[in-house]
This record gives C-alpha cells, sequence and structure tokens, in this order.
C-alpha cells in the first residue's frame, strides 16, 4: 500500500475534483452505514437513472459517494462499477453526443452529464495511481469499458479518446505509478496482448512518453513493456483481434506496416533515451528476436548498435549480434570490423558468461575462405594466448575452433611446423627465439602471428584436465577430421565438468581406483621428521613447508 | 572312302595287339609264370573296350559344345570329361538303381505285415556263407560281453533268447565243454564255486517248488543225465551272478589297497623333493603276488592300461617339476632392502605409466572398445558429438574408467598379509587384555615393523603428541563396536578425550579384522567412510583439533584404503559431490583438510584418476571462480593453491586457474593499485580494499592453516596480508620451478614477471627483509627460467607425420581372374547367390528324378500289365484248349459210340 504520503501528495493534483460538493461529514456517515444498505442504495440510486431523467442528479450522488476526493486510496469499488454500467448506457443511448438540432436544455443536460462523465473518469485515473492492487485492476477494467463505449459510440472521438483522452491517462498511470507490476502485466496480459488496436494506441503512447521522459526506472518499465511484445504480425497477419469493434474500418488499424511504424518509432524513441549499462545490455540481449523483427528499416538501429559496438566489454560482445544481423540483411558496411573484432578478444572474454554466444558469432565471421592468412593467425595466435590463462571450459572450444581455421586455412599450419633453415639453425642454437608476434598491436593483420607458432597449445597439451589435454592434442596429430563441430564443445562449465566426473549419487565403480603407495609419514606435522635428517622430502612436503598446522 | 567297318575293327584289333601272332607253348608258360599273362589280360580288357567305344557311336555322347580355341585352364580338361559322358551306361545305372528301390517300394505297396529279416548279412549278397556265420558269432559274443558289466545283476535273463544255438545246445554251453576250467588248476577253488552255486540255487528255488531240490539232487547224482533246459538256464544265471558277486569282493579289496597306498603318498612325495632324483614308484607288485591270482589277473587286465597311462603322467609331471630349492633362507638385511627397493621402483614406474595415461590394460581396452561401439550405437540415432570423442559430456553421468589394478594389487595383497599377521596378534593379545604384552609384541617385531604395523599396533603414543603413553589411556574401553554411521561413532568415541581417538581408532580395527569374521570386511569398510566424514567434522569444531589428530586418522585411512579402496574412494567422491553442489565458490576448512587427505591417499599424478581428477577441478574452480572478498578468502585460495601445486608436483601439469588466481591475488594486495593491465589474467576485485600498508613493523611469518578462517585485529590482519604476499611469491617460485619445461613458459611467467616487479616497486623496500628477499630470489629465479625457456625455444614441429596415402581409384585387379567364379565384393550378396544357384541346379536336378521316377513306374505297371494281360491270354487259351480237347475227346466218344451202334446195327 502506497499509504499516507502518496496520498498527500496526490491531493494537491486533485484540485479540479471539487465537482462534488458532497460535505465529508456525509461521506463518512455513508461510509459507515452498513455495507448491505450501501449496496441497496448503490442499485437503487442506478436503477433511478435509467428509469428517468430526472434522477441524473443521482449520478453526481454517486460520484461523490465514491470516495476519492482527497485520497483515492480506498475508493467505493461497487459505486465505480454502477458508475460505469450507468455512463456505458448513457453513452450507448447517445445522451452525452453534442448535436446541434438539440432543444436547449437538451444541450446542458449532455453538457452536464459530459461534466460527470469527465469527473468520473477523472476519479478512475485517481484510483489507478492511487488505489491498492485490487482497485487498480477493478478500475483498469471499468477505464477500457468506458473508453471501449466512447470509442464506439460518441462521433469523432474514436481516435482521440486513444490518444488525448482516458486511454494516455490509463498508460501514463501504468507507466508512471510505483509498484504497479501487477497492473502492467494485467493490462498487458488482458488488453494489450490481446487487441491489436490495444497495441498499436499503446506503442503510441510508449513513443510518446519515451521523448519526453528521462528517468531510468520508467524507461525501465517502458522497455518491459515494449519487450512484452514479442510475437511480431507476419507479413500474411490479417488484423481481427480488436478490442474496438469500429476499429476494423480503420486502415491505420488494419496494415501491418502502420503497426510497424508504430513500434519501431516506439522502440526508436527508447533507444534514444539516456540508457543506463544494464539497460543497454537487456536491449542487446533481446535486440535480435524482440527488437529488429518490429523494424521496417532496421538500418535505423545502426547508431545505437555502432554506440554499444564501441563501448567495449560485454556490450560490445552483445552488440556483435544485432551488428551481425544489419551486415547480413541490410548490407551494412562497418568499417575495420575485424579489427574491432580482434580488440574484443582481451583478458575478460573467455571467462564471460556470453563466451558461447561470442564464439558461435566468431564461428560465422571467421567462417569465409578469403580472409587473409595474416588475419587469421592473428586470431588464433590471440586465442591461444588467452587460453593459457582461462578455465577448461574455455579451452576445449578454443582448440577445436583453431582446428577448424587451421584446416580452412591451410596457409596458417605454419603456425604448428615449420621447418627451420640451415643458415637460421646457427643464429637459434645460440640466442633461442623470442616470439614474434607482437600482442599489443591492434591491427590482425600486422600482428605477424604467421611466423610465430602455438607454443601455448602445445603446452595445454599438459593440462591438468586430462579430457582437456586429450583435446589440445588434436593439433599434434593428423589432420584427418574433416571439422569439428563447434556447438558440441561450447557451454561447459566448471559445474558440468565436476558432475560428469562425479555423477548425481553413487554408483557402484567399475574400476577400483588405484591407491598411493607411499605411506604418508607425515601429513600435516612433523612426525618424525629426525628419521630423515630433520629435512621434509616426503610427499607433500610442499604444503607443510609453506604453511603452519598447529 | 574309308575301308569298311569289319576292315577297320581288325585293323584296330591288330594295332592294339589284341590279335596277333600265335604264342607258343613255352611262352605261355613263362608269361604264365612271370605274371605277365595277367598283365596282358588287363591291358587286352582295356583295349577292347576302347575299340568297343570307338565303334559304338551312341555309347559316347559328344560334348554339348565344341572347344573353338584349343587351350589349357586350370580347372583340368572339364570340356573333354563333358564329352566323354556316356548316356547308356549312367541311364542303366539309374534304372539298376531304380529297379532296387522304388521298385521294391512298389511291390510292396498296399501290403502290411511280413517278416522282417534281421539277421546279419542275410541281404548282402557280397558275403559268403562261412563269412556271414563268423561275423554273427562274433556280435553275438560281443553283445554279450557289454551286457556283463560289473554291477548287472539282472538282466541276464532276456540275454539268453538271442543265444545262438547249435543243434539245440547254446555255443556257450560248447565252449565250456571245449575248455575245462579244471586244467588250469585250483580245483578245490572251483569246488567252492560249485558249492556256492548250490546254495544259492537252492535258495533260488526253495519256496519255489517241491520238486526243485529233488531235481537238483538228482543232477548232482547223475550228471549224465540231460539237463533241461530251464535248469540251464538257472545254473547259468546263478553262476554269472556269484562272478558279479567274486568281482564286487575283488574291487573292494582294491579300493582298500589304494587307500593304504594313498596314505604312504605324502611320504612319497617327501621323498620326491629331497636332493635324490625321483625313485620309480615301485608297482606293487608284491601286493599283486599275496593277492587272489584271478583277481590279480582281473585287476591287471582291466586296469593295466590305466595304471600305466597314470604312471606316464605322473612321470611326466615329475621331470617337469621344479627342482626343490633351499628358499626358505632367511634373507639378509640387504636382500631385503633391495627387495623393498625393487618393489617401489615397480610401482614407481606403474604410477609414472599413469601419470602419462598409458596405463590401459588389455581387459580395459577391450571394454572400451565396447564402449566405444555403445556410443557408436547411440550415436547411430543421434547425431555424432565431437566433444564425446574427448570424454566431455554435457552435465550427464559418466561412469568413469580408470586404470585397473594391476600389479601393484599383488604388492599390496603381501603387505596386507604381513600386516594381517601381525594384526591378528594384536587382537589376540588385546583379547588378553594385556597391554604389556601388546607393547611386548611391538618390540619383537620392531626391526620389520612397518609404518602399518605401527598405526596398528598402537604407538600412536608419539603421534598424537606424547599425550597417549599406556598409562593415559587405562580409562578406555577394550571393546567397541564397530559403528555402521557417524552418528554412531559419535555415541561412541562421546566420553572419549579427544588424545585418546586415535587408540578407540585402532581398537575397532583391531577388533574388526576381516580374518576374524566374515562380516568384518564390510563393517571396516563403512567404518573408513566414517572415519573420513569424521575428519570432516573435526575439522568443522569451533576449537580447532589438533592436527596430530586428524593426520593419524588420515593414517588410518591411508591403511584402510589398501583394503577397502572402494568405500574410501566412494566417500571421498561423495564428499567432492557435496562441495560441488553446496559450496564450490566458497571451501570450507574441513573441505581443505579432505583435499589435503587426497592428496595423500591417491596418486594425484595419474593422467586419469576417479578421485584426483575431480578434486583437481573442485580446487581449481574454487581458483578460478571463488570469491575473493575478504584475507579469509585469499588465505583460502593461498591454500588452495599450495595444495595443487603439492597434486602436481609429480606430474608437473599445468593450471592455468593457479597462475590467474596467484597473480591477481598479489594485484590486490600490493600496496598500490596497479596502472594498467599487467597481463591477459583475468581481474578480480575484493569488494573492500585488501591493500598491504607498508611498515617497516610488520614481520612476516608463516601462515597457519587456520588463517582461512580470517584474523581479528587489524594488526594481524597487516601481517596475515605480508605474510599472503610471501606465500604467493614463493609458490610463484614453485610453480616456475615446476613447469620450467612447458614451451609456453616465456608467456605464462612474462606475466608473473611483471607482476612481482610492480610488487617490488610499489613495496619500494619499505618491508621486511624476509619479503623482499623472497621477491628479489623469486625475481632471479624467473629471470633465469625466462632466459633458458627463450633460449631452449624452437619453432613447433608437431606436424613431422607421414603423409597420408592418397586414397586409391584404381580398381582391384584379379591375378587368378575365372570368369566361372564370382567375385562379388559384398560377402553377403555373393553368399546369397551361391545359395541360389545351388538351390537351383538341385531343384533341376530333383525334378528329372522324379520325372525319371515316373517314367520307370510307368513302364513297370505297363510291363505288369502286360504280364498280366499275357496270362490272362494263355490261361483263356488253355482253358479254350482245354475245353475243345474234351469237346473233341466228347466228339470222339459220340463218334465212336455212334460208329459202334451204327455198327452193331
Amino acid at each position: 500500500m502506497p499509504a499516507p504520503t502518496v496520498g498527500a501528495t496526490s491531493s494537491k493534483k486533485r484540485k479540479s475534483l471539487k465537482e462534488s460538493g458532497v460535505p465529508s461529514s456525509k461521506r463518512r456517515a455513508v461510509a459507515e452505514n452498513d455495507s448491505a444498505d450501501v449496496m441497496v442504495e448503490i442499485s437503487q440510486l442506478e436503477e433511478q437513472i435509467s428509469e428517468s431523467r430526472k434522477y441524473y442528479n443521482n449520478i453526481a450522488k454517486l460520484i461523490s459517494m465514491l470516495n476519492v476526493d482527497d485520497d483515492a486510496t480506498n475508493p467505493n469499488l461497487a459505486v465505480a462499477v454502477s458508475l460505469c454500467r450507468v455512463f456505458s448506457r448513457l453513452i450507448a443511448g447517445g445522451d452525452m453526443a453534442e448535436t446541434n438540432r438539440a432543444a436547449e436544455n437538451e444541450k446542458i443536460i449532455a453538457a452536464w452529464l459530459k461534466e460527470r462523465c469527465r469527473e468520473y473518469q477523472k476519479a478512475l485515473s485517481a484510483i489507478l495511481r492511487e488505489g491498492d492492487t485490487s482497485a487498480k485492476l477493478t478500475a483498469l477494467t471499468l477505464c477500457m469499458r468506458i473508453v471501449s463505449e466512447r470509442a464506439t459510440h460518441i462521433p469523432g472521438e474514436d481516435t482521440q479518446v486513444w490518444l488525448s483522452g482516458l486511454f494516455k491517462n490509463i498508460i501514463e498511470a501504468i507507466v508512471k505509478t510505483d509498484d504497479s507490476e501487477a497492473l502492467r502485466s494485467e493490462f498487458l496480459e488482458k488488453f494489450a496482448k490481446e487487441y491489436e488496436d490495444v497495441r498499436f494506441y499503446t506503442f503510441m503512447q510508449i513513443a510518446d512518453i519515451a521523448e519526453t521522459e528521462q528517468s531510468t526506472e520508467t524507461l525501465d518499465v517502458l522497455i518491459s513493456m515494449l519487450s512484452a511484445f514479442d510475437t511480431v504480425p507476419g507479413p500474411e497477419h490479417e488484423f481481427k483481434n480488436f478490442y474496438v469493434k469500429s476499429s476494423k474500418k480503420n486502415k491505420k488499424l488494419t496494415s501491418i506496416n502502420s503497426h510497424k511504424k508504430r513500434a519501431q518509432d516506439a522502440w526508436l524513441a527508447v533507444l534514444r533515451n539516456n540508457l543506463s549499462e544494464s539497460q543497454r545490455k537487456t536491449l542487446l540481449r533481446m535486440m535480435v528476436h524482440n527488437i529488429e523483427p518490429w523494424f521496417n528499416r532496421p538500418e535505423l538501429l545502426m547508431d545505437f548498435l555502432t554506440d554499444s559496438y564501441n563501448v567495449g566489454g560485454a556490450t560490445s560482445l552483445l552488440a556483435l549480434s544485432g551488428l551481425f544481423y544489419l551486415i547480413q540483411e541490410k548490407n551494412l558496411d562497418y568499417p575495420q570490423f575485424y579489427q574491432k573484432l580482434y580488440s574484443l578478444l582481451d583478458a575478460d572474454l573467455l571467462h564471460s558468461k556470453h563466451r558461447s554466444r561470442f564464439f558461435r558469432l566468431m564461428n560465422t565471421f571467421l567462417a569465409s575462405t578469403h580472409l587473409p592468412a595474416t588475419l587469421i593467425a592473428s586470431f588464433i595466435k590471440r586465442l591461444s594466448r588467452l587460453a593459457l590463462n582461462a578455465p577448461p571450459a574455455a579451452i576445449v572450444v578454443i582448440v577445436p575452433f583453431i582446428y577448424n581455421l587451421l584446416k580452412s586455412h591451410p596457409t596458417c599450419t605454419f603456425m604448428l611446423h615449420r621447418v627451420i633453415k640451415d643458415e637460421a639453425k646457427a643464429e637459434l642454437e645460440a640466442n633461442g627465439m623470442d616470439d614474434p608476434f607482437d600482442p599489443e598491436e591492434p591491427d590482425p593483420v600486422r600482428t605477424s602471428a604467421l611466423e610465430s607458432s602455438l607454443w601455448e597449445i602445445h603446452s595445454l597439451q599438459q593440462h591438468y584436465h586430462p579430457n582437456v589435454a586429450a583435446i589440445a592434442r588434436i593439433v599434434s596429430e593428423q589432420f584427418t577430421k574433416q571439422f569439428y563441430n563447434l556447438e558440441d564443445f561450447l557451454d561447459y562449465t566448471y559445474q558440468g565438468m565436476v558432475q560428469a566426473e562425479l555423477g548425481t549419487e553413487e554408483k557402484p565403480m567399475k574400476r577400483i581406483p588405484v591407491i598411493e603407495y607411499h605411506i604418508p609419514k607425515r601429513i600435516f606435522t612433523d612426525r618424525m621428521l629426525d628419521e630423515d635428517g630433520g629435512v621434509d622430502t616426503a610427499p607433500g612436503s610442499l604444503v607443510r613447508g609453506l604453511w603452519d598446522f598447529a | 572312302m574309308p575301308p569298311s567297318q569289319l576292315k577297320q575293327l581288325k585293323a584296330s584289333l591288330r594295332d592294339s595287339g589284341v590279335l596277333g601272332p600265335q604264342q607258343s607253348k613255352k611262352q605261355k608258360r613263362q608269361n604264365a609264370k612271370s605274371g605277365a599273362a595277367a598283365q596282358n589280360r588287363v591291358q587286352r580288357n582295356t583295349a577292347l573296350q576302347s575299340i568297343r567305344d570307338r565303334f559304338n557311336p551312341f555309347e559316347i555322347k559328344a560334348g554339348g559344345t565344341r572347344t573353338k580355341f584349343d587351350v589349357t585352364t586350370r580347372d583340368g580338361n572339364s570340356g573333354t570329361a563333358a564329352s566323354r559322358a556316356r548316356p547308356g551306361v549312367t541311364k542303366s545305372l539309374g534304372e539298376e538303381k531304380r529297379r532296387q528301390t522304388l521298385l521294391r517300394e512298389m511291390e510292396k505297396r498296399n501290403k502290411i505285415g511280413g517278416i522282417l529279416d534281421r539277421r546279419f548279412g542275410e541281404d548282402d549278397p557280397t558275403m559268403t556263407p562261412e563269412e556271414r556265420a563268423a561275423e554273427r558269432y562274433a556280435r553275438a559274443s560281443q553283445r554279450k560281453m557289454r551286457k556283463e558289466s560289473m554291477f548287472n545283476l539282472e538282466g541276464d535273463d532276456e540275454e539268453e533268447e538271442f543265444q545262438l544255438t547249435h543243434k539245440g545246445q547254446s555255443l556257450n554251453d560248447i565252449d565250456q565243454d571245449d575248455f575245462q576250467e579244471g586244467d588250469l588248476g585250483e580245483p578245490e577253488d572251483d569246488a567252492s564255486d560249485s558249492e556256492a552255486a548250490r546254495k544259492r540255487k537252492r535258495v533260488l528255488f526253495d519256496d519255489d517248488d517241491m520238486d526243485g531240490p529233488e531235481e537238483l539232487e538228482d543232477g548232482e547224482e547223475h550228471p549224465e543225465r540231460k539237463k533241461s533246459k530251464h535248469e540251464v538256464m538257472q545254473e547259468v544265471i546263478a553262476k554269472s551272478k556269484f562272478h558279479k558277486y567274486e568281482r564286487q569282493k575283488a574291487k573292494e579289496d582294491d579300493d582298500d589297497l589304494r587307500e593304504e597306498l594313498d596314505k604312504g603318498l605324502p611320504d612319497l612325495f617327501e621323498m620326491l623333493r629331497g636332493v635324490k632324483p625321483p625313485p620309480k614308484p615301485e608297482p606293487p607288485k608284491s601286493d599283486l603276488a599275496s593277492m587272489n591270482p584271478d583277481r590279480a589277473a582281473l585287476l591287471e587286465g582291466t586296469a593295466k592300461g590305466d595304471t600305466e597311462k597314470e604312471y606316464d603322467q605322473r612321470l611326466k609331471q615329475l621331470t617337469f617339476d621344479k627342482r626343490s630349492q633351499p628358499t626358505d633362507r632367511t634373507k639378509t638385511e640387504e636382500e631385503k632392502a633391495a627387495e623393498e627397493a625393487e618393489r617401489l621402483k615397480a610401482l614407481e614406474e606403474e604410477r609414472v605409466r599413469r601419470m602419462r595415461g598409458e596405463d590401459v590394460s588389455e581387459s580395459e581396452e577391450e571394454e572400451d572398445k565396447e564402449e566405444d561401439e555403445g556410443s557408436e550405437m547411440s550415436e547411430d540415432e543421434s547425431i555424432p558429438d565431437d566433444a564425446k570423442v574427448f570424454g566431455l559430456q554435457q552435465s550427464s553421468d559418466q561412469t568413469s574408467t580408470r586404470p585397473e589394478l594391476g600389479v601393484e594389487d599383488e604388492d599390496d595383497f603381501i603387505i596386507d598379509d604381513d600386516l594381517v599377521e601381525t594384526r591378528s596378534d594384536v587382537s589376540l593379545s588385546i583379547g588378553d587384555s594385556d597391554e604389556e604384552m601388546l607393547s611386548a609384541v611391538e618390540s619383537e617385531e620392531e626391526d620389520e615393523e612397518d609404518e602399518e604395523d605401527e598405526l596398528i599396533n598402537g604407538n600412536v603414543g608419539e603421534a598424537s603428541a606424547g599425550a597417549d603413553t599406556p598409562g593415559d589411556s587405562e580409562g578406555l574401553a577394550y571393546t567397541y563396536p564397530c559403528p555402521k554411521n557417524h552418528e554412531e561413532f559419535l555415541q561412541v568415541i562421546e566420553d572419549v578425550p579427544r588424545e585418546d581417538l586415535p587408540v578407540v581408532i585402532q581398537r575397532i580395527r583391531a577388533l574388526h579384522h576381516h580374518r576374524l569374521h566374515p562380516d568384518n570386511k564390510k563393517k571396516l569398510g563403512q567404518f573408513s567412510r566414517i572415519l573420513i566424514q569424521h575428519v570432516a567434522y573435526m575439522a568443522e569444531q569451533p576449537e580447532h583439533p589438533p592436527f596430530a589428530i586428524l593426520e593419524n586418522i588420515f593414517r588410518h585411512v591411508h591403511s584402510l584404503a589398501k583394503s577397502h579402496p572402494e568405500s574410501i574412494s566412494q566417500e571421498f567422491r561423495a564428499r567432492l559431490r557435496e562441495i560441488a553442489a553446496d559450496r564450490p565458490l566458497n571451501l570450507r576448512p574441513s573441505d581443505l583438510v579432505i583435499l589435503t587427505g587426497i592428496a595423500t591417499t591417491f596418486p594425484t599424478s595419474d593422467h586419469f584418476h576417479a578421485v584426483a581428477t575431480p578434486a583437481h577441478l573442485c580446487l581449481s574452480r574454487y581458483l578460478g571462480q571463488g570469491s575473493v572478498n575478504t584475507l579469509a578468502d585469499f588465505a583460502k585460495g593461498a591454500y588452495a593453491a599450495s595444495l595443487v601445486l603439492q597434486y602436481q608436483s609429480a606430474s608437473k601439469r599445468y593450471m592455468p586457474e593457479l597462475i590467474n588466481y596467484v597473480l591477481n591475488a598479489l594485484c590486490h594486495l600490493a600496496p598500490e593499485e596497479p596502472k594498467g593491465s599487467l597481463g591477459i589474467f583475468p581481474a578480480r576485485s575484493p569488494e573492500e580494499s585488501l591493500r598491504l600498508k607498508i611498515s617497516k613493523s610488520l614481520n612476516s611469518r608463516k601462515l597457519q592453516f587456520w588463517d582461512v578462517v580470517g584474523p581479528e585485529s587489524p594488526k594481524a590482519r597487516e601481517e596475515v596480508k605480508l605474510s599472503l604476499i610471501n606465500t604467493f611469491v614463493s609458490l610463484l617460485s614453485t610453480a616456475s620451478d615446476m613447469w620450467s619445461d612447458i614451451s609456453a613458459f616465456l608467456e605464462i611467467f612474462d606475466q608473473a614477471q611483471k607482476v612481482i616487479r610492480f610488487l617490488d616497486r610499489s613495496c619500494d623496500g619499505k618491508i621486511p627483509s624476509t619479503v623482499q628477499d623472497t621477491l628479489q630470489s623469486t625475481l632471479d629465479k624467473l629471470d633465469g627460467h625466462t632466459m633458458k625457456a627463450r633460449l631452449s625455444r624452437r619453432p613447433l614441429l608437431l606436424h613431422d607425420h607421414r603423409p597420408l596415402a592418397i586414397k586409391t581409384a584404381i580398381p582391384k585387379f584379379e591375378d587368378t581372374f575365372n570368369p566361372d567364379k564370382h567375385y562379388d565384393p559384398n560377402r553377403e550378396r555373393a553368399e546369397a547367390n551361391r545359395l541360389k544357384a545351388e538351390y537351383k541346379r538341385e531343384r533341376k536336378g530333383a525334378m528329372r528324378e522324379l520325372r525319371k521316377d515316373a517314367n520307370f513306374i510307368a513302364r513297370e505297371k505297363l510291363r505288369e500289365k502286360k504280364e498280366r494281360d499275357a496270362e490272362y491270354e494263355k490261361k483263356y487259351k488253355r482253358l479254350v484248349a482245354e475245353v475243345q480237347s474234351q469237346e473233341g475227346r466228347e466228339a470222339n466218344a459220340y463218334e465212336r459210340e455212334r460208329r459202334l451202334r451204327q455198327g452193331k446195327r
């Protein structure tokens, strides 16, 4: 419950609500009445309104009973529901329609009714903003009902009610109030996702808000709302589900392009904002599946994506897939793409959780056999450098990846096998050699990695994990396999590896493990050290030397 | 024009030498003598046959296909053979065969009953009657022999039915007549024989009929009288039964004798084992002599072959027997030491083999193959997974394969045996409840005291810091139940002071030694698991237990692991599993203790080990991902890093996580923040700064194990930081020693050098000299190793393989091609084709035969019908003729009568 503080702030907003001139004492009296009596009274008042015009004053009475004057935290929902019925009936009956030919008094009545209706709508918005969750949900339903009635029966209001009237209030209430998750999900589930016209206008409203709004929380809400629309209508989609039946005639509402345009606008408005890092990552993560399909002109995303790509780190990794989409689909020309890609291979890459995602993409980028061998060699060398400090799960990917690269670029196999010329041999014997590879060089064509050798992978053949060592050994065997399916090597983790070794429960062992034959003379203490002449050389001496067990 | 047939015949006869000038009588005689006549005759016959063939063109069928070219083929002159077919001969042969079989059947058709002649050789025309009789006699006697098995008391009667007779007398009787037993001597034996037979007969006939005895009496008194057949039968029965009884008796005697001989066998063997060459086992001739002669004959007759065979066998065995050697000589100390060294060397070799991952025994290979096949099978169904080839699996269960216990096992067993003996002694002495005895046993075996013995014999006194003198543990009970789970164990040791725990464990082990009860092995297996649980439990206690006790328990675990490797490894794996599931990134002190225990219990250098490999993974995971927020975390990390290095001290495998962790930790413990990246190790920063505040007053100390819990006071914190730096740097130094041979040493330790230099700079010489020294020495060492690595660096030469052969596309030529053969590379199809052809051939043949049969049958039927008709015709004619003749006769008679009457008239 947003309790008193919210009430206090909102009371200022409701200056316009003074129309309901019922004294508070009376309201209190009503509130104190037995609830059954109230219900009876409400239904009686409602009946009277439907019976004759002379009871229209009951509307004012009911509005006063709504109990939202100062504070909408505790509204009388029964009244709200009955009022909704009353207004729906009135709107449907055309009582609120202004006609020029009508008599003066008719006009006065209509104007008065309109005034009351506006009052009621304001009250509902207040409830939406301030009421408790159930009240909010009810108010939402009532609002939507009124919206529907107005759009159907009042001529000229079929778009106006969506754009500026009550619907705008609803969206604002949904977006701006705190802790309105329930309301939001209700709206999304029951209306926005269900009915295509509601979605259409929601996009418009969101675009409006996003253009002006800057605060992070609101953006979060907007992003989450937008991302909820994850099913993009296909080109042959027929628009049938409309909340307001008359929307069918509206051409805008039945064309896919206009729908997409609205969505695109909304997204762009959001993207133009000053996004936080995490929001950016979220957006990038759903870029390919949720955002790009909505875009008629995906190239509009280019700025956002290139900006993200230039941020570096994980954001770049994430931007890569969106960028790839553009390159592939929209023929985007990205200058120095490979240089950028090369720069992404940094110390944290292999430890990040986007590792396999990145490798999938890189596999695509480096798949072409027309890439220069120097470039490929740089990538290979860089990856093997990184593998020296990588967790086993990453090494497991890198080695087959390198294998595939070597297989498609046989020139690079010099990195595995280089026969030394005789004249260079003497020099080598005398001075040894340094790695010709320049790790600092940002341009992958100039690293002279092709002159280097893959000592790193060779070293990993002595990895502590037997399976990793076995994989590293493939580079020194004959390259008989056409290629390794990279997908099989991705998505390994420590947890998975440990579980693969240990299983989840105890099972009888196939083979009895070997037991160390050295009988431990000492494990923690200096037991019987004198026998060895005071020098601890027994197994485990390393730990004993560094640590004091007391 | 060729000459006439007759002329040709004459000419050919002359050519072949059938006709020739007549030989003189002398010549003839000579020829007959030298056997040339017979030869001539054979020659003449073949010549005649060939001439006959030549002159009857219908006898020989010409080949179906004439040979186009004169070629020699491998499969001989098949064409000529075909052209030599002689249809006439084959036809007549087939006809003959049918007459013998089919015709018989035809004749027998619709006929029931008849007599089957089963006499031997009755239908065989090739046998002469004499041969037939001889064969029949032989068969009859054989059958009789067969029937007379030793224990066949019944069934003699039926045999009599098949006895051959000669002039109504049994052939056997005739035999007996011919061959008088009395001639062989021992008349009294014979008499007793008949006496016994008589008695038997009496018994037999007593209640049968009244006439029996009288008849018998008669038979005895008047041997001349011809015995009735019945009598003869009875006599024969009685005699055979008596013989049977006799044989049984003899057999029993033989058995007794054999037993007696068997009793002497050990002595005999002993004698054989001696230095003397094995004397020939004396055949028990003397026994035979004293035995009943016919029994001896029997024995010799029946068992001679067997005994000889057995004797030969024995003899062979003996020749192959090793000469007995003086094995029991007590060994000298040096020899024992050498033997021990030998054993250790073998074990070490074994370990190195495992380290290289070469330990694949035969059985394992087989199993692997099976597994491969199995996986292939499964792969057939799904997409093949490249990663699986390397044993990688996506977190699914994998039953780990590990090397079979090889030779080492035996050695273990030997150790165990020694151990067992001492242990059983111990258990006995404990049973006597005599502490002194215990120590006495110990002192007795002092010189051959093993570490194990020490454990069992309760010399834990010094291990538990001298607290465990016999006097101290007087309050302990001598018997403890073997606990089934950890709770029970905790109950058992509830009242036991912590220092006496080793004594309790030792007593439980001694009391439940597996020699004492078959269930004990299982119990001790469970107990070993409890011990591991207890170590973890103790390490978690707030008052830190003395490590001497933990160590002692681990030593117990190690010695138990030799006899219960399965349960120990299962328990360790369970602990690891728990770590991996609950707290992979935040190890507890108890986990560290357990991981230390693994290092001492299992060979961590193995290429793959069911416990060591997961332990490695656990540690490296902690190093790679564990939290680095507090000093305690760093202390834990330092311990884990030392442990990892300890694991790899023999196998020297590379561990990226260790380097990453140590460098990262140093960067964050250094007094200043490094500017820029120092390497490609991932940076993980603690939440709050843990940088060292430099002050000269600080002192580096050896890290305490319980630092992993975290120091309290700020002063202590700084001290721990400094010590951590010291430890990490020395770990780097050790690691650089360990991995100095790795080809990427430069790349790995380049970062380390940078980090240490930075550390050196940031400390700015204001740290205690000990740490400064460590830093400097490590730097020097790294420099040295780097120099060496640079000098020894060569470009890789990994692909010095023999180039792969290009797949050949040359068709496979047959050197010995035969168009009649089928060279189908698909074996199954070839086999199927072969079977089809065979079936076709057989079917054709069978149809032809059936057709011929039908023809034959039709022919036979026609012949029969013709015969029948002819017979009928004959009969008819005969009857007509008879009637006619009768008529004629009667007509004549009538004529005569009439003439007579007319004449009279």
